[in-house]
């Protein structure tokens, strides 16, 4: 076993560390500029603007997906019974999890484009428009649009996961606690909330690993405009690294996304650490 | 319990309006794709198409050529998917059959987990660097080489779960019996995870098919470019032409959600690596 895992590491390990050497150096003439490259990314501008507009989108991507996925678990887990309801369910929220990032872009191209799109004709149709929304040009409505394609790829990640969850409360302590007059909130903080508490340590850590370094639907949607409103970490990295070529500052700030992303998975490891060892 | 019948209600309402918010973007996606432009244009809007045509589809794969695409899609991910079949059974085999120590069998499960966690724009910076210094910039070996390595935390995880529940005795028994470990693996443990084995090599698959960040940085030519680039295109381009952009986008999508309705039983538990089991 060993080769193979040797092999990997160093596939691994090669780009990372080359990635730092890149980040030492002028790309253009190849010369050594020490840190120059990461005190640059203390005075530039448009990477806070960046940041800004990724901590916006994780927190809203993040939070409604929670949200959603926790509520809507819930309430199937308590209502919903018979077995063939809960597989078509299970059926039909893999599949926007499986769906291409390219496609939702197709599909979010459909319903938000202004005069064609699906939402502008619905809602002129009800009359809640006189004429229509620019979804992609302006800068609020941008935000709402690519935040909503992963909610809506991803709210079914966390119903699924917390779904399971419920379903795994053993039934003697819900009995037991309905028996002593619990009633529905306290059944489900008190007994259904711990069970689930580590599975959403799963799912946070997942989702938020996952839109902290989102890139493939926000660039066929909206480019990272109008502006710049869009343009997450990974959207301004392409952009320094594959429009203007400099592969030296984009290596220096890609480490901080690589550090903010391994200090996520050390928390998620300690857990799984847990998990593994029983 | 206490009657529930309104939350009854409540659930059900919820769930047909969800079921129609998930399923009509899909469905809207492929009747936009049989319409002719001419209809698609009219106002007010029909929904379903008065003359169907599978026109849109014949003229972007023929014409723009995205066949070719197709098959250096095909290739890339089958290639990445058999590297990385074989590349995690060699490390998923010895951790869970043969004696190491737990320590290191969580360390090196971990160790892999974290490739899941590694941010693509950071590895394609200094890869770029690195396969254009090689001369391998826009050659499919550079996106399979990646899809492999990036296959691997969902197959290793996924084998080491489903070698996990076969017995050791089944094994052992036929080593004590003579038999190689080779022969054993072949004959007694191979048929035993051939589902699982399936399925992992269904979900990878999927997986590679719909990586995009990639191959739109390391492909400029129909050479190498995938599938998905061939999508974004379509979308990005300055004038947009509906039906044709629908059609890839339904082609690209229907790949990947029709094999893992077939490996459905595994998709939830891949997405955790184990953590969650569904029983659908």
């Amino acid at each position: 076993m060993a080769p193979p895992v040797l092999l990997l590491a160093a596939l691994v390990a090669y780009p990372l560390i080359y990635n730092i050497g890149l980040s030492l150096r002028n790309y253009r003439t190849g010369e050594f500029v020490g840190l120059h490259n990461f005190a640059r990314a203390f005075q530039d501008p448009l990477l806070f603007a960046s940041l800004r507009a990724t901590t916006i989108y994780v927190t809203s991507a993040l939070v409604l997906e929670i949200a959603l996925g926790l509520s809507l678990a819930l309430l199937v887990h308590r209502t919903i019974r018979s077995g063939w309801a809960r597989t078509l369910i299970y059926l039909l929220f893999i599949i926007p999890m499986v769906t291409p990032p390219v496609s939702a872009g197709v599909i979010a191209r459909l319903i938000y484009t202004p005069t064609y799109g699906v939402l502008n004709a619905g809602l002129r149709a009800v009359g809640l428009i006189g004429e229509d929304i620019l979804w992609l040009s302006r800068a609020d409505t941008a935000m709402f649009a690519v935040v909503s394609v992963d909610v809506w790829q991803w709210m079914p990640f966390v119903f699924l996961v917390c779904f399971a969850g419920f379903q795994a409360v053993p039934q003697d302590a819900v009995e037991a606690a309905l028996v002593d007059g619990a009633g529905g909130w306290h059944l489900f903080r008190h007994i259904e909330f711990p069970y689930l508490s580590s599975l959403l340590l799963l799912v946070l850590i997942f989702r938020f690993t996952d839109t902290f370094r989102v890139f493939d639907h926000v660039l066929v949607l909206t480019g990272g405009g109008p502006g710049a409103t869009t343009e997450f970490l990974s959207v301004y990295l392409y952009r320094i690294a594959f429009k203007f070529f400099n592969l030296g500052y984009a290596a220096a700030v890609s480490l901080f996304v690589l550090a903010v992303s391994s200090l996520a998975f050390a928390i998620l490891g300690r857990y799984l650490g847990r998990e593994v060892a029983e | 319990m206490k009657p529930r019948g309104f939350w009854r209600l409540v659930s059900i309402a919820v769930l047909l309006i969800l079921g129609a918010l998930y399923l009509f973007p899909y469905f809207w996606m492929v009747l936009t794709a049989v319409k002719p432009l001419g209809e698609f244009y009219r106002f007010p809007a029909t929904i379903f198409p008065e003359r169907a045509t599978v026109q849109p589809f014949v003229s972007v794969m023929v014409s723009r050529g995205f066949v070719t695409l197709l098959r250096n899609s095909l290739v890339v991910c089958l290639a990445a998917v058999g590297i990385g079949l074989i590349v995690s059974m060699l490390i998923a085999y010895p951790i869970t059959r043969l004696p190491v120590s737990p320590r290191f069998r969580r360390a090196l499960l971990n160790w892999i987990l974290s490739l899941r966690f590694l941010p693509p724009i950071v590895v394609v910076i200094p890869f770029f660097d690195i396969v254009r210094r090689a001369g391998l910039y826009d050659n499919p070996l550079s996106l399979v080489l990646l899809y492999a390595v990036f296959s691997l935390p969902f197959a290793t995880w996924m084998l080491k779960g489903s070698l996990l529940e076969v017995p050791m005795e089944i094994e052992e028994a036929a080593l004590v019996d003579g038999a190689t470990r080779l022969r054993a693996f072949f004959t007694i443990l191979l048929p035993q995870i051939a589902p699982a084995l399936l399925a992992t090599a269904v979900i990878t698959f999927a997986l590679s098919w719909s990586e995009f960040m990639f191959a739109f940085i390391l492909s400029a030519t129909p050479r190498s470019q995938t599938f998905p680039i061939g999508v974004a295109s379509l979308v990005t381009q300055f004038e947009i032409i509906w039906n044709e952009m629908a059609a890839v986008g339904a082609i690209a999508a229907a790949v990947p959600v029709l094999l893992l309705l077939l490996a459905r039983r595994y998709v939830l538990t891949a997405l955790t690596f184990g953590a969650v089991r569904e029983k659908a």
